[in-house]
C-alpha cells in the first residue's frame, strides 16, 4: 500500500482513538505551577525522553509484525517490546492512560482489519496493550512505514501537548501550531535514534521523573479536564 | 429507517411478539443516553432512574463530566447504585466529540462495566452538559433521552435541533419550577410535542409521582424492544436543512439516507 493515508490518519486527531481525552502530562504540569511559557520546552523535553522511548517501542513493533519488508508476524518478539516498554513506564497512571489509548487503537484495527495475523498478535498481549505497541502494530496494518511510524509517534506527542494548552493556557493556536513546526530539528534527530535501535532489550530508557510524579499527582484530581 | 420507537410513555405491554422476523435479541445491555443542556436535571434523572428501576434491572452509570466528578459523586452520594457501577469519563473539554464523533473512552467505559457486572440489563451514559445540537452516536447508545427544563426557557423546545426533534423521548423537566420562572409547562409540552412529529414527550418532576412512573415505564419498553429486536438505534443527528455560501440548500438525512459510525 503506498497511498500514504495510513500516516496520515493516525497523525490526524479526528481518528476515533480517544485522544481527544490525553493532554500529555500537560495538565498535570500546568496544575503543578509551569509557567505556560516553558510549554514549548515541555514539549521539546517530551521528545526527547518518552517521545524518543515510545517512538522506538512503535518502529519494534511495526517490525515485530512485519515491517517494511513484509516479514511474517512474530509474535514474540511483539510481545518482548511491549514488556521492554512496561519496564520503562515506572508511573502507574501513565501506563494507565497509555493502555486506553492503545485499546482505543485495537478497537480501530479489529474493525478494519479483523483478520490480519498482526491484529491477532496485537489482541494477544491483552485487552489494553501500551499505545506505543499498538501504533506500530496499526501503522504496519494499515500501510505506514517504520519511519513514518516513528514520526507519527512523536508529532502526536507535541500536537497533543499543543492542542490541550489550547484549553488550558490563554494560548494563541497559531503560536500552537508554531511550536509545533519549530520541534522539526529534535524531532528529526529522535526519529533517527529511534530508528537505530535493533533490539528490544536495547530499547532507550530515558525518563522524565518530573513528568511521572506530576501523573501520580493527577490521578487523584476531582477538578480536572484531561485524564492524564 | 422503519420508526419502531415512536411510543408514548406509558404502562402498553412489551411488544416482543411483533418481532417474529426481526433480528435475534441483542445479548448485551441496553446502552441509553441521556444528553441536554447544563443544569437541566440530567444527573437527577438518571438517579431517578435507578431508584425506581436497580431492584429489577442490573444497571450501570457513565458520566462525562466536563471539568470535575461532580456528577458520578453525586450519583455515588445519592446510594442509588453501588459506587463501582458508577464511572466518570474524563472528555478533555469536549463533551459533545465524547459521545459523537469520537466515543472510543465512553464505549472502553461501558464495556468495562459490561465485563465487570455481567450480565447487565442497562448501562446509562450521562453526556457532559453540552448545547442544543449535541446527540449520541448511534455507535454508543441504542436509545436517548435528551433533557430539556423550564427554567431555561419556554421557547426553547421551538427552537428545534436534533436532539429536542429526533431523540427517542425528549424530556421537559422541573415542571414544577414553571410557575416561578413565568415559564407556561403544558404550552412548553405541546411546542415540543409539534416539533417532534408524533416521538414521545414527557413532562417530569421529582414532585410528580406519577411522571417518574413514566419515565421508568418508557424505558422498561424500550428495554424490552431492544431485547426483542423490534427496537432499531436512531440517530437524531443530521443537521438541519442549511445554506452553504455557494448558495446551494440542502438537508441531511432523508429516508435512506442512513450513516455508519465506526
Amino acid at each position: 500500500m503506498t497511498s500514504g493515508l495510513g500516516s496520515l490518519l493516525l497523525a490526524d486527531a479526528r481518528l476515533p482513538v480517544g485522544g481527544h481525552t490525553y493532554s500529555a502530562g500537560l495538565e498535570p504540569a500546568l496544575i503543578a505551577g509551569m509557567p505556560a511559557e516553558l510549554i514549548p520546552a515541555y514539549m521539546t523535553a517530551r521528545l526527547r525522553t518518552v517521545g524518543l522511548v515510545e517512538a522506538a517501542a512503535s518502529v519494534l513493533a511495526h517490525r515485530a509484525v512485519g515491517g517494511d519488508g513484509g516479514a511474517p508476524v512474530d509474535p514474540r518478539a511483539l510481545e518482548a517490546v511491549h514488556e521492554e516498554l512496561l519496564a520503562r513506564s515506572p508511573s502507574d497512571p501513565l501506563r494507565e492512560v497509555s493502555g486506553m489509548l492503545g485499546r482505543g487503537l485495537v478497537r480501530l484495527a479489529a474493525r478494519l482489519r479483523p483478520d490480519h495475523p498482526a491484529v491477532a498478535a496485537l489482541r494477544a498481549l491483552g485487552r489494553a496493550p501500551q499505545r506505543p505497541v499498538a501504533l506500530g502494530v496499526v501503522a504496519a496494518v494499515i500501510g505506514a512505514g517504520e519511519a513514518e511510524t516513528a514520526r507519527v509517534s512523536l508529532y502526536d506527542d507535541a500536537q497533543t501537548v499543543a492542542s490541550a494548552a489550547l484549553k488550558l493556557a490563554p494560548v494563541d493556536p497559531v503560536d500552537a501550531a508554531g511550536w509545533v513546526l519549530s520541534t522539526g530539528d529534535v524531532m528529526t534527530s529522535v526519529v533517527a535514534e529511534a530508528l537505530a535501535v535493533r533490539d528490544a532489550a536495547d530499547l532507550p530508557a530515558p525518563t522524565a521523573p518530573q513528568i511521572e510524579g506530576w501523573s501520580l499527582e493527577h490521578r487523584n484530581k476531582t477538578r480536572r479536564i484531561f485524564i492524564a | 429507517m422503519p420508526d419502531t420507537t415512536r411510543r408514548t410513555p406509558s404502562t402498553e405491554p412489551a411488544a416482543g411478539a411483533r418481532a417474529a422476523d426481526a433480528s435475534p435479541a441483542p445479548r448485551r445491555a441496553m446502552r441509553l443516553g441521556v444528553a441536554g443542556p447544563v443544569g437541566t436535571g440530567k444527573s437527577t434523572l438518571i438517579a431517578s432512574l435507578c431508584r425506581e428501576l436497580a431492584a429489577e434491572l442490573s444497571m450501570a452509570v457513565v458520566t462525562n463530566d466536563i471539568y470535575t466528578d461532580e456528577d458520578a459523586r453525586l450519583l455515588r452520594a445519592a446510594g442509588v447504585l453501588p459506587v463501582e457501577r458508577i464511572h466518570a469519563v474524563e472528555t478533555g473539554a469536549c463533551p459533545h466529540t465524547a459521545i459523537r464523533d469520537d466515543v472510543t473512552p465512553n464505549l472502553i467505559a461501558v464495556e468495562d462495566l459490561e465485563a465487570e457486572f455481567a450480565p447487565l440489563d442497562l448501562v446509562v451514559v450521562e453526556s457532559g452538559g453540552d448545547n442544543l445540537t449535541a446527540t449520541f452516536s448511534p455507535a454508543l447508545a441504542d436509545a436517548q433521552i435528551f433533557c430539556l427544563d423550564v427554567a431555561g426557557g419556554g421557547d426553547v423546545a421551538r427552537k428545534g435541533g436534533p436532539g429536542i426533534e429526533r431523540a427517542d423521548l425528549l424530556v421537559v423537566n422541573k415542571t414544577d419550577l414553571a410557575p416561578h420562572v413565568g415559564v407556561d409547562a403544558a404550552q412548553m409540552v405541546a411546542d415540543a410535542t409539534r416539533a417532534r412529529d408524533g416521538l414521545p414527550v414527557l413532562a417530569l418532576s421529582q414532585h410528580d409521582r406519577a411522571s417518574l412512573g413514566a419515565l421508568a415505564g418508557w424505558v422498561r419498553q424500550v428495554l424490552a424492544d431492544h431485547r426483542s429486536g423490534v427496537h432499531v438505534p436512531r440517530d437524531p443527528g443530521p443537521m438541519a436543512p442549511h445554506t452553504h455560501a455557494d448558495g446551494t440548500t440542502h438537508a441531511h438525512g432523508g429516508a435512506g439516507d442512513v450513516h455508519e459510525h465506526a
